[in-house]
């Protein structure tokens, strides 16, 4: 009976200590929303002056009037959905390459795809933009301020990534399935095509998403590869805005929200999937 | 990662023996893997163009004196042999080095803080999260949600947070909890790398959860069952069972998390100054330091071999890593 009672005690224990966490977890985002639906005045008089009185939702409807956000908004959406196709196109090949066949010169493209890791971004920054703007004076190709020179880096940014994710999914896949398949007549890239791709949708949709959030973090590049606001992302937009702005919490806080929001949603959509795919390798190895 | 096992034998008792010449070999080998090697092609592609040329690129201009003056000379500006690398090592009068043994202290403080402080939460709530409890569904999504956030909102949304007479933490901190007397300042002085360190940690631990919740699940019950009546307390079970069988799994988040810190940037960049990215020598990093002073002094020579020699820093932090646990990588 006595050890009853303190294996609930211990339980319960571990229960408040639970939801603490997820509370404190949480609130970060929920007071940037909670600010967000302020007047500036009320945010600048300190955390008792935001009360529940006067919720100013319109700090969603200047946010868009004050600053080409849209244009950011669009510009974001764009160069990070084509790189997300892309990078994940090249990884499920790459990926299934890997995880399958040890061809001559596979163990130096295994590796060269993690070494990139450890490449310092700064390293290539300078030569990229000296690259594309000699590209430009050369040859008549712009490639700075466009929408094809951001999608080109990010995909090379994000594919060893994404090959490593799609990798470790793919040998975590049966082998005998594509065996079976061969010995009934198919040929590898039919094997590949009608057995082991439609095994693999939460491996890609791991992968995209994963290429998503990060291509959508992007700041270092994305800030010197372009200078005009018909290509700038969401991060620089946001980054001229502090300027701008500083003190404006109400509109920043609102900015913040609004371009977390997409992400959000990809991520809730695909959760599911998300979580198998991206773990599926981890724990099979 | 084997060779696709052979599905017909040689039915010959037989097989004339003659040694294949080079080009044969070559020729058939190039026939077996040609479908592989058209996977990995456009692959390979993009990494040359945008990894390999320009990393070799920005080696080669490490050894050139390249400034607002040459730049238009591109490749052809002058050489300067290890000018650049005495530069950044020795020339504490340099731009490009003022400050850097600064930001050198402070990313190696910051790393370390936020890969042990990042494993340590994840592994928590992934254990938290391993058991069952009233609301679980909730709580497993709504602990990814940092993971989600942007991390130029985090810096903005922290550096809002951490305001010294406003701000929602000290308001916490004092005024409701009582912990302090006076309202302490985060942004400027020695707090300042906590205020970075933590949020770093709030936005990085929920994915290793995800990753050790994963592995927590495929342990077998039966292996806890043996050691409680063995009278193993839950500590002892952690320790014996739980971090052994995991040590795969968290060997690869050490190695992506010790890369992702040290490379640290968006954070510090948006939390200080306005988008300026400077938060005074108590917080600068290595990646903000370089990159505000390559670009701002048009030393991009000496940036070059700066970020080179950091690379080949991370390279011996990598393959100590390796020593470490080449075992792990090996059962893989």
């Amino acid at each position: 009976m006595n050890t009853l009672t303190a294996k609930r005690a211990r339980n319960l224990t571990l229960n408040v200590v639970t939801w603490l966490f997820v509370l404190v977890n949480l609130f970060p985002i929920l007071w940037m929303v909670w600010t967000s639906i302020h007047s500036n005045e009320e945010i600048l008089g300190g955390v008792r002056a935001m009360t529940l009185d006067h919720l100013q939702w319109g700090n969603y409807l200047q946010l868009w009037q004050t600053i080409n956000y849209f244009g950011y908004f669009k510009n974001s959406l764009l160069i990070c959905g084509a790189t997300t196709i892309l990078s994940t196109a090249f990884a499920v090949m790459a990926g299934y390459a890997l995880a399958r066949f040890k061809f001559p010169g596979s163990n130096l493209f295994g590796m060269s795809v993690v070494s990139t890791q450890m490449i310092p971004g700064i390293l290539f920054l300078v030569p990229i933009y000296l690259l594309f703007w000699q590209i430009d004076k050369n040859i008549g190709l712009p490639m700075i301020n466009t929408y094809w020179g951001m999608i080109l880096i990010y995909t090379a940014f994000y594919t060893p990534m994404s090959i490593w994710i799609m990798r470790s999914f793919f040998v975590s896949v049966p082998r005998d399935l594509e065996e079976s398949a061969l010995i009934d007549g198919c040929t590898r890239f039919q094997a590949f095509r009608k057995v082991i791709l439609p095994l693999s949708v939460p491996g890609i949709i791991a992968t995209a998403v994963y290429v998503f959030l990060t291509a959508w973090d992007e700041l270092m590049f994305a800030w010197v590869m372009t200078t005009t606001s018909d290509v700038q992302t969401i991060p620089v937009g946001i980054r001229l805005y502090v300027g701008q702005y500083q003190n404006r919490f109400d509109l920043l806080m609102a900015a913040a929200a609004v371009s977390t929001l997409p992400v959000l949603l990809t991520f809730f959509l695909t959760q599911k999937y998300f979580i198998r795919g991206m773990t599926a390798g981890a724990v099979k190895g | 990662m084997q060779e696709q096992p052979q599905l017909h034998h040689a039915p010959h008792p037989h097989p004339p023996v003659r040694r294949p010449t080079r080009w044969a070999r070559l020729r058939r080998g190039w026939r077996e893997y040609r479908f592989a090697y058209a996977l990995v092609l456009p692959a390979l592609v993009f990494m040359v163009a945008i990894h390999f040329f320009p990393m070799v690129q920005g080696i080669w201009m490490s050894f050139l004196k390249l400034n607002q003056f040459t730049l238009a000379q591109y490749l052809n500006a002058p050489w300067v042999g290890l000018q650049n690398y005495k530069d950044v090592l020795f020339d504490p009068g340099n731009p490009v080095r003022a400050g850097l043994g600064i930001a050198v202290r402070n990313t190696v403080l910051y790393s370390f803080a936020v890969t042990i402080g990042t494993l340590a939460v994840g592994m928590m709530g992934a254990l938290l999260m391993n058991r069952k409890f009233p609301g679980q569904g909730f709580a497993r999504t709504t602990l990814l949600l940092p993971w989600v956030v942007p991390s130029y909102v985090v810096g903005i949304l922290w550096g809002f947070m951490w305001q010294k007479d406003n701000g929602v933490i000290n308001t916490l901190l004092v005024d409701v909890l009582h912990l302090a007397s006076d309202k302490p300042f985060w942004l400027i002085g020695s707090n300042t790398l906590w205020a970075i360190i933590i949020p770093t940690i709030w936005r990085s631990w929920p994915f290793l959860m995800v990753v050790f919740l994963a592995g927590l699940q495929t342990i077998p019950e039966e292996l806890y069952e043996a050691a409680k009546i063995d009278g193993a307390n839950v500590l002892r079970q952690f320790w014996h069972i739980t971090l052994p069988l995991l040590r795969p799994i968290i060997a690869i988040q050490l190695l992506f998390q010790i890369i992702a810190n040290v490379y640290s940037y968006n954070i510090v960049a948006m939390m200080f100054g306005n988008g300026a990215g400077y938060p005074g020598e108590w917080g600068d990093l290595l990646m903000t330091a370089l990159v505000r002073q390559t670009f701002g002094y048009w030393a991009f020579g000496t940036g070059s071999a700066a970020s080179f020699i950091l690379m080949l820093f991370m390279l011996i932090v990598v393959s100590i890593w390796y020593r470490a646990f080449r075992k792990e990588m090996m059962m893989q």
